[in-house]
């Protein structure tokens, strides 16, 4: 019953925005009526979403999709989140969130009338695309044809709170582009003054900032839940959710900049443009099962092909625009050798490079695999010693691009920070000295530092401090630079200064990690709701009173006959220390350590940067 | 300087990154790339040494064996060559005999494969063995599952 008022909701708000796309050209409406219409089928959509999350809770097996990917005796938040833990589940996911956002674009006040109806009615195009996409490849409504009375389970890996709230803010990020995309080209078609740019300003602040949120999310998730590589992997679909990342912080940047400048304008259409272009892209990517990856999900060539015909259709219908039409008044740009503009160019060059060196990384397997039949792989090495040295100079650069002024060369206060680099130079150098010494340790800690060094220098020389509102406001960039640097340090250490330690253990052995004796307790196994749990239980550092009990284990699921890993990480502020259990043999257990240093700065950077993505949508 | 001049340092200064950024991609594309090989297109011959490459295959039946709690033998096989791999480390959960895997490292001597990473498949379309079964009885078999 419920898959069916979702499958009729779903097709009758694909019809609506039929109609509301038909309507620029033969029904006419009056703009409430409009704005009305956009948001029942906004609200039809979500009814699509909630029958089959509905389907979920209550296991009604007689859905297909809920036979395939759940079990009645799941806990609750998994029958929840199962509903996007799948395929088309996901994918109703996607177009529920593209109807969110037009629903709250349709209340955007102090905008032009036939602007907003204008972007609407593309937003409408696309919801029909994906919307048609949903009901031909990728229904999740279909009726079970054999009568069962349970299900098939969901994938025990995806069985974690992550799935909970990774994919609805990735994909919050993905599909807020597509806002971004409508906005872009309504600007171009009515050739409105520069009001199209503040609007696009906001909306792509939300969607970078859900972005980040959510790579952030998948990036945690993978650090904790073992055997996908640590928290970045430069596996195809983590590189996928990075591009539209760094084009959307191109963009971002672009918007915080123009001053009219016809180049810019231009730029920052090309900009959103790309952006959701490599967000349909990467669906198509992840979705056709081209790549092969770690995260591998189920592939089916004809769903991969009705992307990579959205994705042709969007691109190529997104750019022709961009050719045919221009963005009309303008004022030429101001380049000197080192101003404002001339960083926001060199930054803007620097991001489109890093996303195309990550696109060219992803698929060349596949160019490679067409062209001379032969399979290869491109792996972290790959990326690490092409990107990372292109965004370099942007680092360096972000360190006072703030403080560059509009019209000349000058800097401020430019004595400073000279003497502050040099300082730090010669801190970082004597710590690389006394400690071990490591050539991207040293650039990337020297980075790091420097950036966060320069932001607080620009803080308190340029403006006044107070404590308000205003004020947060102001030093953003500022912040949100910090946040960066903060992250870099994170990510220098903890990929850099790593330990990994091995040992063999029977149960009741103590042995040494980082100067703390370790106690290997027991194994216990206990029955959970749907697995049985065997851990290791650790005791850290037993010497002192309140030593700290580690978990290490794994996890088996009866219904999948599937075993996860769960590693037990020891959290301190200067580092991780992280547990991972082996095999055994003869009651001996392998019990691998991994010491990462300053792991959670990668965390706090990340906060601050979403925090500074918020404070920024909040200016007026 | 002139505001000409300063304009040509700027676009010079952009080739530039842009010409360092594609010899660094050609670099790598030469150095980083691991190529991918089925058990039976390697050639015995043409095996080089300590080069690192990745094979794909299933793990063969019956070919486990574990030597202590953290090193392991297994055979690689696509049903028409087979190779014999050693691993000292953590299997990941989906490793079991029968299953894909994809193992990545170099050829030792001719004979023996030192994977030095191991990845197995995982996939949200999988089937417990007796559900299978039920489906299979019913004409209701979708090809996908394996």
């Amino acid at each position: 019953m419920s898959s069916l008022v979702g499958f009729l909701s779903l097709v009758f708000a694909i019809g609506i925005n039929f109609y509301l796309f038909l309507s620029r050209y033969i029904f006419k409406f009056q703009k409430q009526k409009f704005n009305l219409f956009i948001r029942f089928s906004s609200l039809l959509t979500l009814l699509s979403f909630f029958s089959l999350m509905y389907a979920y809770v209550v296991s009604d097996f007689s859905n297909y999709n809920v036979f395939q990917n759940s079990h009645s005796n799941k806990p609750l938040i998994y029958k929840i989140s199962g509903t996007w833990g799948n395929h088309e589940g996901s994918m109703l996911l996607w177009l529920c969130i593209l109807s969110i956002f037009s629903f709250f674009f349709s209340f955007t006040k102090n905008i032009e009338d036939n602007f907003q109806k204008l972007t609407l009615i593309i937003q409408a195009f696309l919801h029909i695309l994906f919307g048609l996409f949903i009901v031909f490849t990728s229904n999740p409504f279909l009726v079970n044809s054999i009568l069962v009375n349970e299900g098939l389970g969901l994938n025990p890996i995806l069985q974690d709170p992550g799935l909970a709230v990774h994919p609805p803010i990735l994909y919050a990020g993905y599909v807020g582009y597509s806002i971004v995309f409508s906005i872009a080209i309504a600007g171009l078609f009515q050739n409105t003054d520069d009001e199209w740019i503040y609007v696009a300003k906001k909306w792509s602040l939300i969607s970078w900032t859900f972005l980040t949120g959510g790579i952030a999310l998948g990036s945690y998730w993978a650090y904790y839940e073992l055997g996908w590589g640590g928290w970045w992997f430069w596996d195809p679909v983590e590189n996928i959710s990075l591009m539209p990342w760094i084009a959307g912080l191109a963009l971002v940047h672009s918007l915080m900049m123009v001053r009219g400048e016809q180049a810019i304008k231009k730029w920052i259409v090309f900009l959103s443009i790309l952006c959701f272009s490599l967000s349909v892209f990467g669906t198509f990517l992840v979705r056709s099962g081209i790549l092969t990856s770690v995260h591998s999900f189920a592939a089916d060539a004809s769903r991969g092909i009705f992307i990579l015909l959205i994705f042709f259709i969007v691109t190529g219908f997104g750019f022709l625009v961009f050719l045919l039409k221009e963005p009309k008044k303008s004022n030429a740009l101001n380049l000197l050798f080192i101003n404002k503009v001339s960083a926001l160019v060199i930054n803007n060059i620097l991001m489109i490079i890093a996303t195309l060196t990550i696109l060219l990384g992803t698929i060349y397997p596949i160019i490679i695999e067409v062209l001379y039949n032969k399979r290869i792989s491109v792996g972290g090495p790959y990326f690490n010693s092409t990107v990372i040295p292109i965004m370099i100079p942007g680092f360096l650069l972000m360190s006072i691009a703030p403080i560059l002024s509009w019209q000349t060369n000058k800097i401020n206060n430019s004595k400073k920070y000279v003497l502050a680099f040099f300082i730090l130079s010669v801190l970082v150098i004597l710590q690389s000295f006394f400690l071990d010494f490591n050539t991207w340790g040293f650039v990337g800690l020297l980075l790091g530092f420097w950036i966060i060094l320069a932001s607080i220098i620009a803080i308190f020389s340029s403006y006044k401090i107070k404590i308000n509102i205003k004020f947060f406001k102001i030093i953003n960039p500022h912040v949100a630079h910090i946040g960066v640097g903060i992250a870099i340090i994170g990510i220098t250490c903890s990929s850099v200064f790593q330990n990994e330690l091995d040992f063999n253990l029977n149960e009741g052995d103590k042995f040494n990690v980082n100067g703390k004796t370790v106690l290997f307790e027991k194994i216990e196994t206990t029955n959970e709701i749907n697995f049985q749990s065997l851990r290791g239980k650790f005791l850290f550092d037993i010497e002192k009173n309140q030593s700290k009990e580690i978990e290490a284990g794994k996890n088996y699921y009866p219904v999948s006959k599937m075993i996860t890993s769960e590693a037990g990480i020891l959290h301190q502020w200067n580092k991780d220390i992280y547990f991972i259990l082996g095999d055994q043999k003869n009651n001996e257990w392998f019990v691998k350590v991994l010491i990462n240093p300053f792991v959670s700065f990668i965390w706090l950077g990340v906060i601050i940067m979403i925090y500074s993505g918020l404070i920024a949508v909040s200016r007026r | 300087m002139s505001l000409r001049f300063q304009r040509l340092l700027l676009i010079l200064l952009t080739l530039v990154i842009i010409l360092s950024a594609v010899l660094l991609i050609l670099y790598n594309t030469r150095e980083n790339v691991s190529y991918f090989y089925t058990p039976s297109e390697i050639d015995k011959s043409d095996i080089i040494i300590n080069k690192i490459i990745r094979i794909g295959g299933f793990v063969e039946n019956n070919s486990f064996n574990k030597i202590s709690s953290s090193s392991f033998k297994f055979k690689i096989t696509d049903e028409k060559a087979s190779i014999l791999v050693t691993f000292k480390g953590i299997l990941p959960d989906l490793f079991r005999e029968g299953q894909g895997a994809v193992i990545e490292g170099a050829f030792v001597d001719k004979n023996i494969f030192n994977a030095t990473n191991v990845f197995a498949k995982h996939d949200e379309n999988y089937m417990p063995a007796s559900i299978k079964e039920d489906l299979k009885d019913t004409g209701y078999w979708n090809k996908k599952y394996k």
